[in-house]
């Protein structure tokens, strides 16, 4: 692990993508400190170019971008992580049993996966949350949804390799029971790979939601990227500020969380250890 | 005549560029002043969104007019006053009992077709056509008992009880007059001519292609000598707001009525020296925007909570920051464009005044909800608009209106059938946000709106917020027949003082349209109805 860490740490950009993350990390955690107002609150006057009372101006309400950014921060971090928690756990059970059990389990599992690959997921995550009507869970129910397929088929795919291998099959002849050898022997060694590809799924899942968002179908009692873009596009062309700075936090964000998946699938994968 | 290519064949900039082309150059020999009409040239109007039918006589979505009252007329037209003019009818009369108007019709009127226009067509059209199947004529023509054809310039409207709103609703946009051969013998809802119309217009349908643009041709044979003045009007259709902008800004298109063009854009649109704005021509289009409010759903069945919402809301802050200052604050049930007619007043409830939310909060703690440990009262459910982004800004500036006075907006945002059979069919809701069109009279706006009659599960923009009232539904149906006009303003004034103290709904913007167009085009607009009757006058200077 600890060598891991030193390969990361000698990726520059991964590095960068980490800093990135962890000062949105912060701004999160301070909202509340630095922005104790509602973000829907009409804080000031309509309009109002950055620079002046407001660091990065108003929308056409009136309210402070800057806030809206900071809550914002908040709502994608929670459906990006939360969609991907859920992505991971369906996804790793569908393909480790898949991928443990063989036979008929497998086709079955795998051909419902492949199922839903090949639904193309923004229309299918928007079908999803126009049925539930819009809120954060149905946005995570969504996204979880058009998610989970890849980490299934990359569980089972581990998990097939896996299977063959001499401390597998040892501790099965040893007589240890299905769950002790998927929890304590497969699923730890295939950790590394998860946690590479998960965490490009928290990118996706928060592009995803701004995606959502700016279609209207973001919760709308609760403030996000998607969102605050939505509603600045009319006044695109007078007022570029409004979709401006939620681009650039969306675009941050999401490299920042690309180049740390990057830097961990090199830290982690033992393919690519030695370049 | 100008030969036009098919427009299938070419790209779609130069579908636009061509016939203009063409146009310009069989006249550009002539000089011609600027305030002189010019003959040819072909208008291209953004027509926002696309329609689904141009069936002008079933369907009453805003988008068809435009189009459809191109092709169909009606027996009168209005002029600024909205007073009616003779179009189809020469003349008219209305008995001194007021239950029989009789039309001297023109005799020298062709349909498309060929056919020559006669009694039996309007006979036809209201009895068969627009009484059955309009969506609300049959609350305009509910007097009508049917229409007697002495000879064939003679039609005589009979009617149960006076109704005198019906002279105001006579234009093409509200009771278009069909042709009775393409029609008779054949399934109204199912004639082929639904999206062929075929009518007695200055234009002639001329080509639909889904999703692009509709081509209207000049008809040859048009009844007022020498018009129209253009060739063609091609309706063209541009989801993207954005792209409708940039096509006036570039000069690709010449007219946008009933606000295709964002309000956002037009300030940028006023500085474009090739543009001009105009809020003319929606006269007798008056809409209000409002809130309902579900009576059945406790605490909105108390007088004293509608009330408060109603004093809650600064009408202002949604019409500088939403509506982009196009409207008036609404002060009541009716639209201030009745106020030409004689039937708005203000004589009534006023909800913005200066000390509105200590009213506010006196009334809520007065129904007995006082504020809970979070300085909340009651929370309830807000169905925001499906129509558009504005209705979701609105939505989230009520909710930090009403958070003032301790109510708690939770806002719900569904697609536009979930968020209709919620509201209209399953009373699910407790506010809902709509945009009611008040139509021609308020025989129309208000009826529709507010009587006990109106409550119907299933039915949309009727009665849902279970307003019913004995007296309110006497005094509306008294006006509804009553002829003498300052008798009936007085029965309208009675009407919405009383809404206004009930409250059902809370009553926000008075709606204006906005036309944008092109500083080459003239004489658009040249009455009350605006966008909405044919532009006949209409002509591109060269």
């Amino acid at each position: 692990m600890k060598a891991g860490f030193t390969r990361f740490a000698r990726n520059r950009m991964a590095l960068f993508g980490a800093a990135v993350l962890l000062c949105l990390l912060l701004l999160v955690l301070f909202t509340p400190v630095i922005y104790p107002d509602n973000p829907f609150k009409l804080a000031g006057p309509a309009l109002q170019p950055p620079g002046g009372r407001f660091l990065l101006g108003t929308d056409t309400l009136g309210r402070d971008i800057a806030a809206e950014i900071a809550y914002g921060a908040r709502t994608s971090l929670i459906i990006g992580v939360g969609a991907t928690f859920v992505a991971i756990v369906l996804g790793a059970v569908a393909g480790g049993v898949a991928g443990y059990y063989r036979g008929a389990t497998e086709t079955v599992l795998m051909r419902i996966t492949e199922f839903f690959q090949t639904i193309p997921a923004f229309i299918f995550a928007l079908l999803i949350v126009a049925i539930l009507s819009p809120s954060v869970s149905s946005e995570i129910i969504a996204i979880a949804a058009v998610s989970w397929p890849s980490i299934a088929r990359l569980v089972r795919g581990e998990f097939v390799s896996l299977g063959g291998r001499e401390f597998v099959q040892a501790s099965a002849s040893l007589g240890a029971s299905d769950a002790r050898i998927i929890f304590h022997h497969m699923l730890p060694n295939c950790a590394s790979s998860i946690i590479a590809v998960g965490s490009l799924l928290i990118g996706t899942a928060i592009l995803l939601e701004a995606g959502l968002a700016f279609l209207g179908l973001g919760d709308p009692n609760v403030m996000s990227w998607g969102l605050i873009i939505s509603a600045g596009r009319a006044v695109l062309r007078s007022a570029w500020w409004i979709c401006t700075f939620p681009g650039i936090a969306i675009l941050l964000t999401v490299l920042g969380i690309n180049l740390v998946g990057d830097g961990l699938n090199e830290a982690l994968n033992p393919r690519l250890r030695e370049r | 005549m100008v030969d036009f290519p098919p427009l299938n064949k070419i790209s779609r900039r130069s579908a636009l560029a061509l016939p203009l082309g063409l146009a310009a150059s069989t006249i550009s020999n002539n000089f011609v002043k600027a305030d002189e009409p010019v003959r040819g040239g072909t208008m291209v109007m953004i027509v926002q969104p696309e329609p689904s039918t141009l069936a002008h006589y079933a369907v009453t979505a805003g988008n068809i007019p435009p189009i459809a009252t191109q092709i169909y007329e009606g027996l009168v037209t209005y002029d600024w006053d909205q007073n009616p003019q003779p179009n189809l009818a020469k003349s008219w009369e209305i008995a001194p009992d007021g239950k029989s108007i009789t039309f001297k019709l023109r005799e020298d009127v062709f349909f498309h077709n060929g056919a020559s226009f006669t009694s039996a067509d309007v006979q036809f059209s209201f009895m068969e056509i627009l009484k059955k199947y309009h969506p609300f004529a049959p609350l305009l023509l509910a007097e009508l008992t049917g229409v007697d054809t002495p000879d064939a310039t003679t039609a005589i409207l009979r009617l149960a009880n006076p109704a005198p709103y019906l002279m105001k609703a006579l234009a093409g946009r509200d009771l278009p007059i069909m042709c009775k051969s393409v029609f008779e013998g054949t399934q109204i809802l199912q004639n082929p001519s639904a999206n062929k119309p075929i009518g007695t217009g200055p234009f002639k349908f001329g080509q639909w292609d889904r999703g692009q643009f509709v081509r209207l041709d000049r008809n040859e044979k048009y009844w007022k000598p020498g018009l129209p003045y253009l060739d063609h009007i091609i309706a063209r259709f541009i989801p993207d707001a954005a792209t409708r902008s940039a096509a006036l800004e570039t000069g690709e298109a010449h007219f946008a009525g009933y606000s295709a063009v964002n309000y956002a854009d037009l300030a940028r649109m006023k500085t474009n020296p090739i543009l001009d704005t105009t809020m003319k021509g929606y006269e007798m289009t008056p809409a209000l925007s409002v809130l309902e409010l579900n009576a059945k759903h406790p605490p909105l069945d108390k007088k004293e909570v509608r009330q408060a919402i109603a004093y809650a809301i600064d009408r202002k802050v949604i019409l500088r920051d939403v509506m982009y200052g196009y409207g008036q604050p609404a002060t009541g049930p009716l639209s201030k464009l009745f106020k030409t007619v004689g039937f708005y007043t203000d004589d009534v409830r006023n909800y913005d005044v200066p000390d509105r939310l200590d009213i506010a909060n006196k009334l809520l703690d007065g129904a007995g909800l006082p504020r809970g440990a979070n300085g909340m009262r009651f929370g309830i459910h807000l169905e925001v608009n499906s129509f558009g982004e504005q209705w979701l800004r609105q939505a989230e500036y009520l909710k930090q209106a009403l958070a003032i006075v301790g109510i708690d907006l939770t806002l719900r945002s569904e697609d536009t059938a979930t968020w209709l059979r919620r509201v209209y069919t399953n009373y699910d809701y407790d506010i809902n946000e709509p945009f009611l069109s008040q139509g021609v009279d308020p025989v129309y706006g208000l009826n529709k709106q507010y009587l006990t009659s109106q409550i119907r599960k299933g039915v949309t923009f009727v009665n849902d917020s279970f307003y019913s009232n004995p007296e309110f539904d006497n005094i509306l149906n008294e006006a509804m027949r009553e002829q003498d006009h300052d008798k009936r303003a007085a029965l309208y004034k009675k009407a919405q003082q009383i809404l206004a103290e009930d409250c059902p709904l809370v009553w926000l913007i008075d709606v204006q349209y906005v036309s944008v167009f092109n500083r080459k085009l003239h004489d658009h607009t040249t009455g009350p109805l605006g966008t909405q009757q044919a532009f006949e006058r209409a002509w591109l200077e060269k």
